[in-house]
């Protein structure tokens, strides 16, 4: 047998790398689009992409989930072409987007609500308004252990559901970085704290997480749990999460399609995708994609995706936004 | 003064002593519980994933394997991820196999034992503790942004690289210390012969050192294969869902612009809502563990033939 030798060794070795290595530049540029934004759009962007490269092979699609915040950061910085976002675009990020001379239409293409949930076990509480979720869950709410140490909160704040039960109060829920948070404070909290002239954030002693799993299993997991999750992880775990009705001084509402598509449950939001303008007028394709999004088989995949559908009135504008962008 | 007891005297107590040797039994008990333990966990982990993973390989077959990314659970495959996965780990062993071998071969061969080389060595090994997330910075930093031309930014070449960059201080040691342990006869026999340096490295040290070499290497690829935090910066997509242009080799397509891996489809099936997604996330690991021991296979396969030359 042939003595073997270092470079038959380091042949060897890099036989894989032989067959996969290969310098090519970055793609096909005129063909491609690229999606990038919030996680909770991200899988109906998905569920349209698939179908569009099954309809259109030979383009180059890609759709990540980063949240809408980095989507926005990366868009205004002219590296894609479509944002994904669980909110409408803030000041700062629309002055980012000018300063790089990046134009975009918004497009509200479904509506989400936000859960606030507890375990399936619990039956203590079922109706819950934004006073009392500001004094379980608001700036001044740190340190409560249990649901009754927020009682004299909730008396000062004139909530209808204090006093609370004598149980511990465990919140799990998505942490800052997540669209879901910005929301829930957005809606929830930030009237009552600047009012208070609290932070307009939560507590922050509670457990954070960015994974939704991670939070259905920490509202499940404990019978006295609080928290709040897309609507879309509520429905798909009915069997282990219950959802607490939500009083935005109209009574008390539960989350359901029909109530979040005509806003009349409280915390219930608009999904856009951002489209950048001048690129859509650069690449056919690009505005090939957004027409199929806004066609009938491309808004079928809201319902798919688990969100709840656009009233027919708000599609028109949505398209009529599109046309005269 | 006391006389200290001879040996003799402690042999003779020691033989004489009868009875059960309790500590000894103790603590054999306690070593075998702690490997218990650890084997418990591992044994766990592998069912809890296989039980999981098993009705969708079963179902899905082969084209669990063979199909594209897809935000539909019943169509979704891992394809892009194994492809991923597998040129990452090539452009890992293209370049940190010869850079680390030859970093170790300088700093063990060549290299004067100075302030300066002791200073290297313990940053190496400072390096090779540094959590993978910095290099991920690093990467975005240097092979993204800084040599983006010539990676073409976030490409599966910069990811490959960020991998290498990572390892290289695991490399650097592993293969210090296989050439360490070649005793230093072996050395001054070839030199005394009339070898020079060089020549006495490569036909005397090296092979001698090599299939320690390659263990090393072996570690090397499967911290490499299984790294997700530093691609996710380094431009991995974190995606249900992206394709490439039509009409593109394979070499192209590893090379353009989008890739991904499978540590990250784990990550990213894992953080999927529908309940269908956890099964595919406990597949995808094991086509992870089952890709992982056919390289490790293979590189022990290697390493064999030359242990026994």
């Amino acid at each position: 047998m042939k003595r073997p030798t270092l470079a038959g060794a380091f042949v060897a070795l890099a036989l894989v790398a032989a067959a996969c290595g290969g310098d090519g530049d970055g793609g096909a540029d005129g063909e491609s689009i690229e999606i990038s934004g919030s996680s909770t759009v991200e899988p109906i962007t998905a569920l349209v992409a698939e179908d569009f490269s099954a309809a259109n092979s030979g383009v180059a699609v890609s759709v990540e989930g980063p949240g809408t915040g980095d989507g926005f950061a990366r868009f205004c910085n002219g590296e894609t072409d479509i944002s994904d976002a669980s909110r409408p675009i803030k000041d700062s990020e629309a002055a980012d987007c000018a300063d790089n001379g990046v134009s975009y239409v918004e497009l509200h293409v479904a509506t989400d609500g936000i859960a606030v949930i507890t375990s399936a076990a619990n039956t203590a509480v079922a109706c819950l308004d934004f006073n009392d979720m500001y004094a379980l869950v608001g700036p001044e709410a740190e340190g409560f252990d249990n649901w009754n140490d927020a009682d004299a909160l909730g008396a000062e704040l004139g909530a209808s559901n204090a006093p609370y039960p004598a149980a511990p109060l465990v919140i799990t829920a998505p942490g800052e970085e997540s669209g879901t948070y910005d929301t829930f404070v957005e809606l929830v909290i930030e009237d009552i704290a600047g009012d208070r002239g609290q932070e307009e954030a939560t507590r922050v002693d509670y457990e954070a997480s960015g994974n939704d799993n991670v939070i259905v299993q920490g509202i499940s997991g404990n019978d006295t749990s609080l928290g709040w999750v897309g609507y879309a992880f509520f429905a798909e775990n009915t069997d282990v999460l219950k959802a607490i009705e939500v009083d935005g001084g109209a009574g008390c509402v539960a989350p359901s399609e029909a109530s979040i598509a005509s806003f009349e449950y409280p915390l219930s939001r608009p999904l856009y995708i951002y489209v950048n303008t001048d690129k859509a007028a650069e690449k056919p394709v690009l505005a090939d994609f957004v027409d199929f999004y806004l066609s009938e088989a491309g808004l079928a995949s809201v319902a798919e995706a688990g969100y709840v559908d656009l009233p027919a009135a708000d599609i028109e504008s949505t398209k009529s936004a599109w046309s005269s962008r | 003064m006391a006389a200290l007891p001879t040996t003799a005297d402690v042999v003779a107590t020691n033989l004489k002593r009868r009875g059960f040797d309790m500590a000894g039994t103790v603590l054999s008990t306690v070593l075998l519980l702690t490997l218990l333990a650890s084997l418990g966990i591992l044994v766990t982990l592998l069912v809890d994933v296989f039980t999981g993973g098993i009705g969708v390989l079963a179902d899905r077959g082969w084209s669990f394997v063979t199909d594209p990314l897809s935000p539909t659970p019943a169509k979704a495959g891992v394809l892009q991820g194994i492809m991923g996965s597998i040129a990452l780990t090539a452009i890992v062993v293209l370049v940190a196999f010869p850079v680390g071998v030859g970093a170790a071969a300088y700093l063990e061969e060549y290299a004067r034992d100075t302030r300066f080389t002791r200073f290297v060595t313990a940053n190496i090994r400072n390096l090779a503790g540094v959590p993978s997330i910095v290099y991920g910075l690093l990467g975005l930093a240097v092979f993204v942004k800084l040599a983006g031309s010539l990676t073409g930014g976030r490409t599966i070449i910069a990811g490959g690289l960020t991998l290498a960059v990572l390892v290289l201080p695991i490399m650097i040691i592993t293969a210090s210390e296989a050439l360490r342990a070649v005793p230093d006869e072996l050395r001054q026999a070839s030199m005394g012969v009339g070898a020079t340096k060089w020549e006495t490295i490569r036909h005397q040290v090296l092979p001698v050192a090599l299939p320690a070499i390659l263990t090393g290497t072996v570690l090397t690829i499967a911290r490499a294969f299984g790294e997700s935090a530093p691609l996710l910066l380094a431009g991995a997509v974190l995606s249900s869902f992206f394709t490439s242009a039509d009409g593109v080799s394979l070499f192209e397509r590893l090379a353009d612009e989008k890739y991904t891996a499978l540590p990250i489809i784990v990550f990213n099936w894992a953080r999927q809502p529908q309940e269908e997604f956890r099964a595919l996330t406990a597949a995808a690991i094991v086509v992870l563990l089952v890709l992982l021991l056919a390289i490790n296979a293979a590189a022990i396969v290697l390493r064999d033939r030359f242990e026994r030359t």
